[in-house]
């Protein structure tokens, strides 16, 4: 097993093309990393670098303590799980799984154990006879999964593994992946667009957009200390709401208002915003932190538009002014169209970022 | 009566005849009459009378074993070498290297032109006094006087010559089907190849390769035919009968001798070769269905 760095990893396609842009990372021993972020981003990118598949423009990449940047894939101790499974069709699913034991010029019977080993940890040993045209797609992945788990790699990539996978097989695979990463601990960088795939499987999840980091946290991290207007608005399902605010000083205390609401901050969350006196900032409020309420404790009231059940909670979807704003409410919570609704904000969990930047702003003041 | 015609099971049946009727009749009318009509035309004589005589002429022949052989000759080493120059050339140009579009453009000239042309361009190339030998002499390869005879040699020679001047048209056109395939071949699964521990080598012998089987089979025989059938590059050449091969015979007595008995040899003629030429196609259809079999077995 080994750590992973990236040091200063750039590609560029054409002149005006960059895939990735100065990526740095550093990944622990064991740990896995997701690479989130949507499409386009350069997340393929990355791990076709990392993997030797693509040309490294500048910087470099270092597998335990090796540079391997000019190294070709076969000597740099990764396998791969593509994301259109790339399992050979012209052998079975056993000399699928065996190819890169043979070349190593592993005996046999060490070759048949490794196969029968990886076979049941995805759950297709009865599958070693069988061609990939004969097996459904769920199947073919389990084939790519058990090959690149054959070969014991130091780095264990996988590009969108299940993006290509029904909604439910795909929520099984997660549990799955996560349960075998737990068994073989791995080093592992897992490439998806979708960010509660990243925050389910992640032990700390690499944000990417427009081939650069954004922010590379724990879940906890990225969700509760999200670290710009992007990240907040990308993870979660609904996503955070923002709401553009004016700061404003009353006897001490800040006070943030919107045309239709204001909002009084307690001393501590002032002192975030110390230096924002008479300037605009971003507020986001995640669809579980704004709350009903009674009409007198409300800081804003606003009319219900749709909602959406999801068995164990709600959405409600409303409209205030041209915006719509989502909340998250227990699922017994009645709230027919049109029907006006009281809400406050639970204050300790708000976002502000930046009007300007779109940037968090930290502790200590911006 | 009506009833049936209107039932549901006949018209099920029917409709489909109905719609490849006028196929049918095509090929009845401008393939299989004709192909029946000199099936028969072998058998007969100048006064249509019943005869084994044309067969019993070619095959006490020695020339028509000459044919035969070198027509065979050509075929093996013609396609071997084709293939060979056709799956390399399409290998470097899929890499995609600055100027390969150019490259592609420049190699399949060849293949654009007409039999006629090429067999012109190369007899008046390998002449004595050719363009060849003075390009040569130009070049400082050879001396006024030491012009080579290219068209001197004995048989063999003559036939390398003539795979030569073939591969020359034809290499660009069995490259073009090659990288036709290699170009449809998903690279994911060859990048799998490199991840999983293959050189360039091991991936082209166990990945490309065998994932390219279906279009080499075709690329293959589709050469095997029509190798079966270069006469007029031979001709223009060398002239008739001096290098003997199955169709340029057909020719020479269909064509050339202008006479009716010759003609039905040259008839007999065409029979044989169809039989040769069907025997390619049949193994063609064993080889691709070898394929199909391998699917159901594992099944
Ligand atoms: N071979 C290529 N040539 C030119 N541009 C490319 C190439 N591959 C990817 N790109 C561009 O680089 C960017 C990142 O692509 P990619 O890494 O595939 O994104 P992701 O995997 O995050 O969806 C995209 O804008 C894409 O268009
Ligand atoms: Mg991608």
């Amino acid at each position: 097993m080994a750590t992973l760095r990236l040091e200063n990893l750039s590609k560029r396609f054409s002149k005006k093309i960059w895939g990735v842009r100065k990526i740095d990372l550093e990944v622990h021993d064991k740990e896995f990393i997701v690479l989130l972020g949507p499409s386009g981003c350069g997340k393929t990118t990355t791990l076709r670098m990392i993997a030797g598949l693509a040309e490294v423009t500048t910087g470099s990449v270092l597998i335990g303590d090796r540079d391997v940047t000019e190294a070709p894939p076969r000597k740099r101790d990764v396998s791969m799980v593509f994301q259109n499974y790339a399992v050979w069709p012209h052998m079975t699913v056993y000399d699928n799984i065996a190819f890169a034991l043979r070349l190593k010029k592993a005996d046999k019977k060490e070759i048949d154990k490794t196969v029968i080993e990886v076979a049941e940890m995805v759950k297709i040993p009865e599958l070693l006879k069988r061609y990939p045209r004969q097996l459904s797609g769920g199947q073919q992945q389990r084939v790519a999964l058990a090959r690149a788990l054959a070969v014991k790699p130091k780095i264990f990539l996988m590009d969108e593994p299940l993006s290509n996978l029904d909604a439910k097989l795909r929520v099984i695979m997660r549990t799955e992946l996560k349960a075998i990463h737990q068994q073989t601990k791995a080093t592992s960088v897992f490439v998806t667009h979708d960010q509660s795939e990243a925050m389910s499987m992640a032990d700390r999840i690499v944000i990417m957009k427009d081939g650069e980091v954004v922010q590379i946290g724990t879940p906890d991290d990225v969700y509760f200390r999200s670290a710009n207007v992007f990240v907040a608005g990308f993870i979660g399902t609904p996503p955070t709401n923002f709401f553009n605010m004016e700061v404003e000083s009353k006897y001490g205390l800040k006070i943030l208002k919107h045309p239709h609401f204001s909002l009084e901050l307690d001393e501590q969350q002032g002192r975030i915003l110390k230096n924002y006196d008479k300037r605009k900032l971003i507020l986001g409020a995640r669809p579980e932190n704004i709350i009903l309420t009674d009409k007198d404790k409300a800081i804003f009231s606003a009319k219900v538009l749709v909602t959406e059940p999801q068995g164990s909670h709600k959405i409600i979807a409303i409209k205030l002014d041209e915006q719509i704003v989502k909340i998250v409410a227990p699922h017994k919570q009645k709230a027919a169209p049109g029907e006006l609704l009281h809400l406050s904000f639970q204050k300790e969990s708000l976002h502000f970022f930046d009007h300007e930047t779109n940037w968090r702003i930290e502790q200590n003041g911006a | 009566m009506f009833k049936l015609l209107y039932s549901r099971e006949f018209r099920q049946k029917a409709v489909p005849y109905l719609l490849i009727a006028p196929v049918l009749i095509y090929y009845a009318l401008f393939w299989l009459y004709p192909v029946i009509q000199c099936f028969a035309g072998s058998f007969r004589d100048v006064n249509n009378k019943l005869t084994l005589y044309n067969y019993a002429f070619i095959f006490k022949d020695p020339t028509f074993y000459k044919a035969l052989f070198n027509t065979a000759f050509i075929v093996v080493f013609s396609v071997t070498l084709e293939f060979l120059a056709a799956f390399g050339l399409a290998l470097i140009i899929n890499i995609k290297f600055k100027g390969s579009g150019i490259f592609l453009f420049i190699a399949m000239i060849p293949m654009a032109l007409p039999a006629v042309a090429v067999g012109a361009i190369w007899s008046s190339g390998f002449a004595t006094y050719g363009w060849l030998n003075s390009f040569l002499y130009y070049l400082g390869f050879i001396e006024k006087t030491a012009k080579i005879p290219f068209l001197a040699g004995g048989n063999v020679a003559s036939m390398i010559l003539i795979i030569i001047i073939d591969a020359w048209q034809v290499v660009p056109f069995m490259m073009i089907i090659l990288l036709a395939g290699m170009q449809g071949l998903d690279e994911e699964a060859k990048e799998a190849g490199y991840i999983f521990g293959g050189t360039k080598f091991t991936v082209l012998r166990k990945i490309t390769i065998p994932l390219l089987k279906p279009t080499i089979t075709t690329a293959l025989i589709l050469r095997i035919i029509s190798a079966i059938q270069i006469w007029l590059i031979i001709v223009m050449i060398y002239g008739f009968q001096r290098l003997p091969v199955l169709l340029e015979e057909l020719v020479y007595y269909v064509d050339e001798s202008h006479s009716m008995e010759f003609f039905r040899i040259g008839i007999a003629y065409s029979v044989i070769i169809s039989i040769f030429v069907s025997i390619a196609a049949v193994i063609y259809l064993k080889v691709t269905g070898a394929f199909g079999k391998e699917a159901e077995e594992t099944a």
